[in-house]
């Protein structure tokens, strides 16, 4: 008991670490990075202020100090839960995201929800079927899928079902003067969901193959078929569970990637999320909403990798002993 | 009757590089409660024979020529479905390595249960773990209620062993296949599995089938021996008759 | 499991391999030459492929811009790969604490979203080109094959042979080139062709979102960027011919790359 208190404080300094250095990471490299902030606030208009007018404003966005200073005062101002405001949308940069987030988390989450059973699904049918014809099928479509970049998959949707057969709109999250309708967001999400779908499938339908494979190897499937098992229920009760494991830490690295790798999806289909808002706040230098945007996924990347890690060493006997055996050491 | 009948029995492994025939036109029977062991060198075919007698092949392997008789009834042309039914109920089979021969994620009691439900459906959760703690303890596993809920990873190859042979026990079998049982184990456990085996067959008259390369392990356990060479069972014996050969064509 | 040698796969890739470096014979047109009377053709006999919205010949420009979408696959793939050696080797090889230090800062590079990094790195290294393309690419993505050479230098760096060596005296570079490199060569060429197939899909997703070349260098990426008009107009050739081209170029590398793959297991199912 006492050995699992120590694990997880453990664990939380090192997450509080790794979080600290990210923001250090972010917070210079934006900073260091060439490009006006100013640009972002006040658009093109910079470029009638005189020197003098831009030093001010520079001086009202707190810009003209040293990047550790500004570093320290941004850390001190979150600790309050205040974030700064948004260059470009001139508002709470918590308000901006907080707009958005929900569409992310939809489009994210719903499509990180489908991988997760589909490729479970798919490894299972393929490690079950393996080397027969129905099982090359899968793989070489799987293969096919995993080659067509996320943003030509879109423009090929859109190709298809939105100017040829018109059946699908092209963009947005609703239609206007629809926001509240369930049936319109779902035709909204459909095309930009099958990308982010589609692009991370096959990655891990074929790791769950491969690992089940490797289990269909083992002794202990003969033993469980000569008890009078089918194979199909060794498949099931025994190497799918042994499997299983490593495929839950697995998806909890995937989720934060899945989450975070909506933008491309997002950006072709002006879909408004969180993507497409941390593409602009890097290329028009709106600090602090990028600060808030890569903490938020960075924090999501690191928490990921942690539940994987205490995943994989609480649910399998074989790692428990392992670690009980490095403790004794 | 015989208990177990093979007659001219051919099995091949089709490769892409060509047909292999591991087993050749192998015939021998085995009675009711002995213990015939099979003895050769590695890769002879003894381990094939007996998965292709329980039908275990992989997929490339297919049995060529022969018949199979299980208590004068030929199980041959058996689907998968009647041969799942026969294994759980009639054969058993323990392996080289217990440790890779369990599950390392199951408890030993649940894959032991799991056993017992495949044989007897009709009992109850309860009843079924009564039978898993009698099997361990008819095994030699001290502590048997404690031990059952462990992990592989917890037992020595020996008591890992004793459970593969629990598990094996479960379907109350009319012939168990011994595949190296005593190979991976060191001397002293080698003794303690060989006993048990013995007593075990005097407690409840299976026959067993026991693969070996070890000459000393044959001759502790054998009541008639077979030997095998390059797939092909050319002599098979009373035990006595056969170790005489040996040791004249050593010498 | 014996992997069939992805035959068909290598032909297809040194067509197109040929057909881009060869590029000059290829083309029927100048791919840089903007015919603006012929703007928007569908694929006809004068215009194999068709035109693009700047009046562009689409046939000539894939074999053209199929060069430096090559070059820069290769190239980001060649600087990842050193990256990725060196790093994963000296972690490897580092006393333990040095190796914690290495890999929790990889893992913080990792969790930086790569869309950001690529944008931070470009602004870092300012201008544009093919070039520094290639390095932003490059630098992005030696990551996990640094973690897989780490871990099989770890395994490697207590063998009798590494041990013997280094009491010989043996340098690092000495030892990583003589006795570490060709151990994990192996199992690091399946990452290798792999990060080329990475590097050419970011190269044309960069492109395509505007971050990566200028419309006026010609890519399969950049070539793509102009696809939001031509759906408008409906040109499909626009969309769906260099799309074509370069899927079909990562379809056959990802089948190099899957032959490449140790295989996981040499026995037979027992299912």
């Amino acid at each position: 008991m006492r050995r699992s208190y120590i694990t997880i404080i453990e664990e939380l300094i090192r997450f509080v670490l790794s979080v600290f250095f990210l923001s250090v990471l972010v917070f210079t490299l934006s900073r260091v990075a060439p490009g006006d902030p100013l640009y972002a606030y006040y658009g093109d208009r910079v470029e009638k202020m005189g020197t003098l007018e831009q030093e001010a404003a520079r001086e009202r966005l707190g810009l003209h100090e040293p990047i550790p200073v500004q570093y320290v005062r941004w850390v001190k101002n979150a600790a309050h839960g205040d974030f700064g405001i948004s260059y470009q949308y001139k508002r709470d940069v918590k308000e901006v995201i907080a707009g958005r987030l929900g569409n992310t988390l939809l489009l994210g989450g719903l499509g990180f929800v489908i991988i997760f059973v589909l490729a479970l699904l798919l490894g299972l049918f393929c490690a079950w079927r393996e080397e027969k014809r129905a099982d090359k099928i899968v793989c070489g479509i799987g293969t096919l899928t995993s080659c067509i970049p996320e943003f030509w998959l879109s423009l090929l949707l859109i190709l298809v079902f939105s100017v040829w057969l018109k059946w699908l709109p092209s963009s947005g999250a609703y239609s206007m003067g629809a926001e509240g309708s369930l049936a319109d967001r779902g035709r909204h999400l459909l095309l930009p969901l099958t990308v982010v779908v589609l692009g991370h499938l096959w990655y891990y339908a074929y790791l769950v193959r491969n690992r089940l494979l490797e289990e269909t190897r083992a002794d202990y499937v003969l033993l469980a078929r000569m008890k009078g098992l089918s194979g199909k229920q060794v498949l099931y009760r025994h190497c799918l569970r042994n499997a299983l494991p490593s495929y839950l830490s697995m998806m909890a690295i995937a989720f934060p990637h899945i989450l975070g790798g909506t933008y491309v999806a997002e950006t072709v289909f002006s879909y408004p999320g969180i993507g497409t808002l941390a593409y602009e706040s890097a290329r028009y230098q709106d600090y602090n909403l990028l600060m808030l945007v890569s903490l938020m996924t960075g924090i999501l990347v690191i928490f990921g990798n942690m539940i994987a890690e205490i995943l994989n060493e609480r649910i399998d006997p074989r790692i428990y002993l392992k670690t009980e055996a490095q403790q004794r050491r | 009757m015989d208990v177990l009948t093979v007659k001219d029995l051919s099995v091949s492994f089709y490769r892409e590089s060509g047909e292999i025939e591991a087993v050749k036109h192998v015939s021998f029977s085995l009675r009711p409660g002995e213990i015939l062991v099979i003895m050769g060198d590695t890769g002879c075919g003894k381990s094939v024979l007996c998965k292709s007698i329980v039908k275990l092949l992989p997929d490339i392997a297919k049995i060529k020529t022969g018949q199979i008789l299980f208590q004068g009834k030929e199980i041959t042309g058996y689907s998968e479905k009647e041969m799942q039914k026969l294994r759980g109920a009639s054969f058993s089979m323990i392996f080289q390595n217990p440790m890779t021969a369990l599950n390392p994620c199951m408890s030993v009691g649940a894959q032991i249960a799991e056993a017992v439900r495949l044989r007897s459906p009709e009992l109850s959760r309860r009843e079924r773990w009564d039978r898993v703690i009698e099997l361990l303890e008819l095994v030699g596993i001290d502590r048997a209620k404690e031990r059952a809920g462990q992990y592989p990873f917890h037992f020595s190859g020996g008591m890992a062993q004793r459970c593969v042979i629990a598990i094996a026990l479960a379907a109350d079998p009319a012939v168990l296949f011994a595949d190296e049982p005593t190979t991976s184990l060191d001397e002293g456990m080698q003794e303690q599995i060989l006993a048990l085996l013995l007593e075990l067959r005097e407690k409840l008259g299976m026959a067993v089938i026991l693969i070996t390369h070890n000459p000393k392990v044959a001759a502790r356990v054998a009541d008639r021996a077979a030997l095998m060479r390059d797939g092909e069972l050319y002599r098979i014996g009373d035990t006595e008759e056969i170790f005489e050969e040996i040791i004249y064509n050593n010498y | 499991m014996q992997r069939k040698f992805p035959r068909f796969s290598l032909l297809l890739l040194a067509m197109i391999l040929a057909g881009c470096l060869a590029c000059e014979c290829m083309m029927t047109k100048d791919p840089v030459y903007m015919d603006l009377a012929n703007s928007n053709a569908a694929p006809s006999r004068a215009f194999l492929f068709g035109t693009d919205a700047m009046g562009r010949d689409i046939f000539s420009m894939i074999w053209y811009g199929g060069r430096i979408s090559l070059l820069i696959g290769f190239l980001a793939t060649l600087i990842s790969t050193v990256a990725a050696v060196l790093v994963g080797s000296i972690s490897g090889y580092a006393p333990s604490w040095a190796d914690g230090m290495i890999m929790r800062t990889t893992d913080i590079v990792l969790s930086i979203p790569s869309l950001l990094l690529t944008v931070f790195l470009q602004a870092a290294i300012g201008g544009e080109g093919v070039y520094r393309l290639a390095v932003v690419i490059g630098l992005t993505s030696w990551m996990s094959m640094a973690k897989v050479v780490r871990t099989e230098v770890l395994q490697l760096k207590n063998t009798d042979y590494v041990l013997a060596a280094r009491c010989l005296g043996g340098g690092f570079f000495h030892i990583l080139r003589r006795h570490l490199a060709p151990n994990f060569a192996a199992s690091i060429l399946f990452m290798v062709v792999m990060n080329v197939r990475n590097a050419i899909v970011a190269e044309s997703t960069l492109s395509f979102m505007g971050i990566g070349l200028p419309v006026g260098v010609i890519s399969w990426g950049s070539m793509l960027s102009l696809s939001e008009n031509a759906l408008l107009s409906r040109s499909w050739w626009m969309i769906l011919i260099p799309g074509a081209f370069l899927v079909t170029t990562l379809l056959c590398l990802t089948n190099l790359g899957n032959y490449m793959r140790k295989s996981i297991n040499k026995r037979h199912s027992n299912l």
